[in-house]
């Protein structure tokens, strides 16, 4: 088996008077794409935002390839990429000082920037309008920006937090397109969404969670049981099916 | 520090591609003379302009000549006190026995009118008195036992050039401290959480203390460069602008050393300005709601400028000097009509206003650092 790329353990957290987490754990592996699977207000942003050093876990710990989320933030940081829904990119630079920035800030090299920024600019079919500012480019286009500058720094773990929510059905499907590649290329990809049907189709294993808690996890097809799919599945653990 | 200067260039690129903040530039550095060239016309009118002087009896002889040569023009009419309310600046009766004077002091051109007779009147009485006592064989010198030879140390007009540069200058340069890197300190901060760019930014390894100041050197090169631009403009304006009527027409310019000190301040002004702004933006959840955070700062900044306008003689100790943006005033308003610099209250100053920066620098970091920022956007 794979080791853990990241591993999540017992994870707790309030944001103002809510508890949004009450113990959540859960490891995802290199090279398989993981879903974090559950409703809207669930806690997965939560989740992730805490796996990616942006909130401080109340309880719990978290390592990204063996560092410490509390204590060692800035290498968690080299070491993921994350996308999620709300595309939001610098309006008056083009696709590619978009690139450039992030790819500069996450360490890449001068002498590798070039080569780097070309990389993914080629890797996501962005050549026909990576010089234009990003103003002028479309939701599809400027979420190509998006993960481009997730990735420009060629992290191991990507995480994607609803990334499809404010697509349309092309630019989904070259979304899931790209995490399948990534998968292919030993990632490790983390998929946040509520749209189960979508996780059913990507995921090689899958962690539910509801209200906080974790309700269910392992491998999709496990999870899924007896179940017509995911999403039926899911609405039997909460209690909620037919 | 590299990560300091890829916020900066980036931060720099994106505000001069930013049409609100060019165009800010822009007016400041083009208003700046055209208000100059509208103060210097109506300073000029004003000195040249001549008022009616509405009179009914005699005039003395010799008077009527002083009247025309001092721009009162004499217009007989019925009722002098009547025509005094509204016809003319002022109303006059002349009787055997002297002047009544007519004027209304709410009227500023009835004010200057009756500035010019008081004037002329004392003129027309010591002439009188003095050819009385010449026709009396007495020398006229008896009058002023102890005649008073005077000696300016400075020109009258460079003096009033000076006047008028110790408040304008600061007031440009306070105000184009604060508005030319407001927009894009709003824009790096408050624009960064409503653009969702936050995120992103915060997701790199760089350390947020780093981007902080590449976000503020950026905006304090800003707000610099449109106070220098407001504060060049103005000058170069100046040499070409001319106050005061044809006889007592004066440029106004600025030494050296003032220029020097000005320089000084608008680099401390300007960082201290762009912490303060960017910790307003760090606190709001958007742009427009970070322009209101920002609207107060108007009128706390210009209320020191004024100081110098209503109090002309405003000579504090050097306590006085630890309140931030007063102290600029301050500093500034000496060195440009004492043409000299105090460098005990220079050195309060600069002190006041670098730590008034850095305190402002760590409150932005203290907001730019808390899980708020992100959970609340």
């Amino acid at each position: 088996m794979t080791e853990a790329a990241v591993i999540v353990d017992r994870l707790e957290k309030t944001l103002g008077k809510n508890k949004v987490l009450r113990g959540i754990s859960f490891e995802a592996r290199s090279g398989e794409i993981f879903g974090l699977l559950g409703p809207n207000g669930a806690g997965k942003t939560t989740t992730l935002r805490i796996v990616c050093t942006l909130l401080a876990p109340e309880a719990g710990a978290v390592e990204v390839l063996g560092f410490d989320t509390v204590r060692e933030p800035q290498e968690v940081r080299r070491r993921v990429g994350v996308v999620t829904a709300e595309i939001g990119i610098y309006p008056r630079l083009s696709a590619r000082e978009n690139i450039a920035y992030f790819a500069e800030l996450s360490g890449v090299l001068d002498g590798e920037l070039d080569r780097r920024v070309n990389t993914v600019i080629e890797r996501l079919d962005m050549d026909s309008f990576a010089g234009q500012r990003a103003e002028s480019l479309s939701s599809g286009q400027k979420q190509k920006v998006a993960i481009a500058r997730a990735i420009v720094h060629d992290p191991p773990v990507l995480m994607f937090d609803e990334p499809t929510s404010n697509l349309d059905v092309l630019a989904s499907r070259e979304i899931r397109e790209f995490m399948v590649e990534s998968k292919g290329r030993g990632k490790c990809v983390i998929f946040s969404t509520h749209v189960l049907h979508d996780a059913e189709r990507l995921c090689d294993r899958v962690t539910i969670i509801h209200q906080g808690l974790v309700v269910a996890g392992g491998a999709t097809a496990e999870v899924r049981g007896n179940h017509v799919d995911l999403e039926d599945s899911f609405l039997s653990l909460v209690g909620a099916g037919t | 520090m590299k990560d300091v200067l890829i916020v900066f260039r980036k931060e720099l690129r994106e505000i001069l591609r930013d049409r609100r903040t060019l165009t800010a530039i822009a007016l400041a550095a083009l208003a700046t003379p055209i208000v100059l060239f509208v103060i210097s016309q109506v300073s000029a009118r004003t000195a040249t302009q001549v008022y009616t002087v509405g009179y009914k009896g005699e005039i003395p002889a010799g008077l009527d000549i002083l009247f025309n040569a001092t721009g009162l023009r004499l217009d007989l009419v019925d009722d002098p006190a009547a025509a005094a309310k509204r016809d003319v600046d002022l109303g006059l009766v002349f009787t055997s026995g002297g002047v009544e004077e007519y004027y209304d002091p709410t009227r500023q051109s009835a004010q200057i009118a009756d500035i010019r007779l008081q004037t002329i009147l004392g003129q027309y009485d010591a002439a009188r008195i003095a050819a009385s006592l010449q026709a009396k064989g007495v020398d006229p010198s008896i009058l002023h036992p102890l005649p008073v030879t005077v000696h300016p140390l400075s020109s009258p007009s460079r003096a009033a050039g000076n006047g008028f540069l110790s408040f304008f200058l600061p007031y440009i340069l306070i105000t184009m401290s604060l508005t030319g890197g407001l927009s894009a300190a709003l824009d790096t901060s408050a624009g960064e959480r409503e653009r969702k760019t936050l995120e992103s930014l915060l997701l790199t390894p760089a350390p947020r203390s780093q981007l902080l100041v590449g976000k503020t050197l950026a905006v304090s090169v800003i707000s610099l460069a449109a106070a220098l631009a407001a504060i060049g403009s103005m000058l170069i304006a100046l040499t070409q602008v001319q106050f005061g009527g044809s006889q007592e027409a004066f440029h106004v310019n600025l030494s050296p050393l003032a220029a020097g000190v000005m320089v000084w301040l608008a680099i401390l002004l300007a960082g201290a300005f762009a912490s303060l702004t960017i910790a307003l933006g760090t606190l709001a959840r958007n742009f427009r709601q970070g322009q209101a955070y920002a609207t107060p700062l108007y009128f706390i900044t210009i209320f020191p400028a004024s100081i110098v306008l209503f109090i002309p003689d405003f000579n504090p100790n050097l306590t006085y000097y630890l309140i931030p943006i007063l102290n600029a005033v301050l500093v500034l308003r000496d060195a440009i009509v004492h043409d000299t610099v105090a460098w005990g209250a220079l050195a309060v100053t600069s002190l006041s206003l670098l730590v008034t920066g850095v305190l402002c620098f760590y409150a932005a970091l203290r907001l730019f650092t808390r899980e708020a920022l992100l959970v609340r956007s």
